[in-house]
């Protein structure tokens, strides 16, 4: 039985689910907050990228030029007006403002642009490559390629800036943080933004990828979690890490125990770390 | 105890403040004065409201009542970052170090503000000179260093701020006694450098060795103040921290 | 809130309680049935889930869980010879053995990774039963659903009085925890969990008898709704869709507030009926009541109407202070 193909498949894979969570862990990382509308949001740069496309012709990559600051942004006021008020109210707020938020975005999604599943085609989007006799989607490769592009950018980021270091004392002690003059605030909106960025360029290699639909953001969602915990928070890095193992892990046990338990493999898997091991195998 | 007359260079004044946490009052009627250059201690137990003291100060908690200047600006309603960069840095109680972040990173995360950051240099060559131990560990990991060394580090990190103010709240918390006369040295030479320092302690006897003045806190009020060596003499003081009675004394 | 209240409520909900009983008798038309129906489904759920998210502090995610097993246990009795009416208090029994059954791993996680993990067992369980056929026979193509057997004759106002009991019961069941031992228990620990532990509170049991209770009562409503659809299947049953609901109902109308889920349940299945034909307005307009009323009133409609109705006896209750005030 060739596991090769399938173990290729699951490292790029899993590049791909890395890239879709360092966003959801530098948030939760940072501000102690489940993102339940991360899925969402990259599925919306995902539509942003369908639009530049299909009504301007741009190249999906070329388009992060313009969708990354606005995802920047978006998520700096997203922080700011919305989840940092809801900090003030209780530790429970900010998550509901986020479901509110992911339904917001999923039915406007489905208004604007139907249920419809749509895909990033580009000329290059469908191609495939090959090791030796066997065949992949280059997309794959695109995914995991960026995936660790972004790993290490946003990893450089946090260690040798000041605003990264400023990110990452806050989220390791957030008192202590204001007592060093930093405007936490105003880092925490940051932080939101710059993880918004990173889940620009996780929906435009996604859409590549696979097709979409407003409810894609869910799903994602799911693996994203599933990524936090098994690479742990608070580390990059690691975050990629547990991408690349979960898609390992699916792509395995889809090649063992059929297509159709792929998902279920996840879940046992992700149980068992949050059993065993919450904090996850690189976190702190 | 009336006030000094030789009321020089008040650096904090603090008058007739109430802190609240949440509905719970921690703080009553306190005043209290900082002089540029001294050493100035605030003694009292656990509860005694210190370190929400020194809180409202930083501006982590806000003064229901009464106002706190720092050289003659109100800053009672300031955020935690804007105290910082006027000049007031807190050592919080417990070290609290950043535990995963280097020695290096920690002392970088102190001078963040706009106004220490541009003099980091300046002040990393400082803080080596004065704490020779956290040169050589410069890449460690901060949560792997001894209680004295994480100790270090946080004054250290507080003086990244490049302050005029210091706040050190309960240094010598579980540090052995050579490591604490260490740190009082370090203390003396921050001093000399032209900084304040306010500290907190528990530890009576040595405080009122270290400090010029004192004040001395009981469940949140003011209940006695004056020159370090004239409380160590007080009837009241001895009584209370020393459990001496004056008919007991020889 | 009590005094004139406690002789003022029972008469008013006996009155009401009445009154929706008597509604198919009285031959109020289907759909009105269907509307009030749905609306008791929901107000049981709602009722729950607050009580494990509002006043036990345990965000569950994993509603549709047992709203699903319940609904599968009875389904699958009717294949094999057992009537409904004894499949269904099975279904219960299952939804609170498996609550039992996840307890000891989903309690140890606090907080946020509570949430996560109980995120995910809906979904396992929907993959286990768009694989497993239980009993023979499918329902069309792939599927893995199943037709509820056996429920022919049952008339719509049976079905109809079923929601009506478990809505019914879900609003006891809630009061009557709030004012007993475990619901003191409960608002210990939502002051502060480490303190109540500490003076003896058994946080463990508590959170679980509260969990195991709130499955059994959501199981019940779950079973009842498919009684009433007459078919189960595993994607719309183990859905988040089910926890969307829940949570809008909830939380619009004012969690860890008795009177909140009603509020709220009214508000949700009225939006959802108003804006039946355009799909995705309804949830649109939800999720932006939602983030609203989080922001401006966290204690819901029944927060705010609570605060217009004693503004006249608000005193000062001290000064305000930046950082963070207790839900």
């Amino acid at each position: 039985m060739d596991i090769v193909t399938p173990l290729v498949i699951g490292i790029m894979l899993g590049g791909l689910y890395g890239l879709v969570a360092l966003g959801l862990s530098l948030i939760f990382g940072v501000m102690k907050l489940i993102n339940l509308a991360h899925g969402d949001l990259v599925i919306l740069s995902s539509y942003i990228a369908y639009a530049l496309l299909a009504y301007l012709g741009i190249d999906p990559v070329l388009g992060l030029v313009i969708s990354i600051p606005f995802m920047f942004v978006l998520g700096f006021v997203i922080q700011r007006y919305l989840l940092g008020k809801g900090f003030a109210i209780s530790s429970e707020t900010p998550l509901i403002i986020a479901f509110g938020i992911s339904l917001v975005l999923q039915n406007l999604n489905q208004i604007l642009w139907t249920p419809l599943s749509r895909g990033l085609n580009t000329s290059y989007s469908a191609m495939s490559f090959f090791i030796g006799e066997r065949q992949f989607p280059l997309s794959y490769l695109l995914d995991f390629m960026a995936g660790i592009v972004v790993t290490l950018a946003l990893r450089t980021f946090l260690t040798r800036t000041y605003m990264g270091r400023a990110i990452t004392a806050a989220s390791q002690d957030g008192r202590v943080a204001q007592l060093m003059g930093i405007n936490t605030n105003r880092v925490y909106g940051y932080a939101f933004a710059i993880a918004m960025g990173s889940a620009a360029i996780a929906g435009v290699f996604l859409g590549m990828t696979f097709p979409f639909t407003p409810t894609s953001g869910i799903s994602f969602l799911t693996i994203a979690f599933g990524t936090v915990i098994i690479g742990g928070l608070g580390s990059m890095v690691g975050t990629f890490f547990g991408g690349v193992i979960l898609g390992v892990f699916q792509t395995l046990g889809g090649c063992l125990f059929g297509p159709a338990s792929q998902m279920l493999i996840v879940y046992v898997l992700v149980f068992l770390i949050l059993a065993i091991r919450p904090r996850g195998l690189f976190g702190r | 105890m009336p006030i000094s007359a030789r009321d020089n260079d008040t650096v904090l004044r603090i008058t007739d403040v109430d802190v609240f946490h949440g509905t719970f009052q921690a703080l009553w009627n306190v005043s209290l004065e900082v002089r540029r250059g001294e050493m100035l201690a605030l003694i009292g137990a656990n509860t005694a409201g210190k370190t929400t003291l020194l809180d409202a100060i930083s501006g982590v908690l806000h003064p229901a009542r009464g106002t706190i200047e720092f050289e003659g600006k109100d800053i009672g309603g300031l955020d935690p970052y804007q105290i910082v960069e006027l000049g007031i840095t807190q050592v919080p109680e417990g070290r609290r170090v950043f535990p995963d972040m280097t020695v290096l990173d920690n002392l970088l995360v102190g001078s963040y503000a706009a106004g220490a950051r541009r003099k980091r240099a300046e002040s990393l060559a400082i803080v080596y000179d004065l704490f020779p131990n956290l040169s050589e560990r410069k890449k460690q990991v901060a949560k792997t260093l001894s209680g004295g060394e994480q100790q270090m580090l946080a004054i250290g990190r507080g003086l990244m701020a490049h302050p005029k103010l210091m706040l050190i709240d309960e240094m010598s918390l579980g540090l052995a006694p050579i490591v604490v006369d260490e740190i009082f040295k370090v203390l003396g030479k921050i001093r000399e450098r032209g900084i304040t320092v306010l500290f907190v302690e528990q530890n009576v006897n040595r405080t009122l060795k270290e400090a010029d003045r004192a004040y001395i806190l009981e469940t949140g009020r003011v209940v006695l103040h004056g020159a370090a060596a004239d409380l160590r003499e007080n009837a009241k003081v001895k009584k209370a921290y020393f459990g001496i009675d004056e008919c007991e004394a020889t | 809130m009590d005094g004139k209240h406690t002789i003022r409520t029972p008469i008013v909900a006996s009155l009401v309680i009445a009154a929706l009983a008597a509604m198919p008798l009285a031959g109020a038309p289907e759909s009105w049935l269907l509307y009030i129906f749905l609306f008791l489904i929901y107000l049981a759920l709602a009722n729950m889930w607050n009580l494990l998210a509002g006043y036990a502090g345990l965000i569950s995610l994993c509603q549709p869980a047992f709203i699903g097993l319940a609904g599968y246990t009875m389904t699958v009795g009717t294949w094999v010879g057992i009537p409904w009416w004894i499949g269904l208090p099975f279904g219960i029994l299952a939804a609170a053995l498996f609550a039992l059954a996840i307890s000891g791993a989903v309690f140890r996680l606090s907080g946020v990774y509570f949430a996560i993990g109980t995120l995910v067992v809906p979904e396992a369980l929907r993959m286990v039963f768009y694989l497993w056929r239980p009993v023979g026979g499918k329902m069309h193509g792939a599927g893995a659903g199943y037709m509820v057997k056996g429920i022919g004759d049952i008339s719509s106002g049976s079905i109809y009085w079923l929601a009506l009991l478990a809505a019914v019961g879900s609003a006891l069941v809630v009061r009557v925890i709030l004012r007993s031992r475990l619901g003191l228990g409960l608002a210990a620990i939502h002051d502060n969990e480490r303190c109540a532990a500490s003076s003896g509170v058994n946080v463990f049991s508590l959170k679980l008898y509260t969990f195991i209770v709130a499955a059994a009562v959501t199981g019940f409503a779950g079973a009842v709704y498919y009684l009433y659809q007459g078919y189960i299947e595993p994607s719309a049953t183990f859905s988040v869709k089910w926890t969307m609901t829940l949570l809008l109902a909830t939380v619009i109308g004012g969690i860890r507030t008795e009177e909140g889920p009603m509020i709220g349940t009214v508000v949700v299945v009225f939006l959802y009926f108003l804006l039946a034909r355009y799909a995705g307005y309804s949830l649109l307009i939800q999720g932006i009541i939602l983030i609203f009323i989080m922001l401006l009133s966290p204690r819901g409609l029944a927060g705010l109407a609570r605060k217009i109705a004693t503004r006249p006896f608000m005193m000062r209750t001290g000064p305000s202070f930046k950082g963070r005030r207790a839900l």
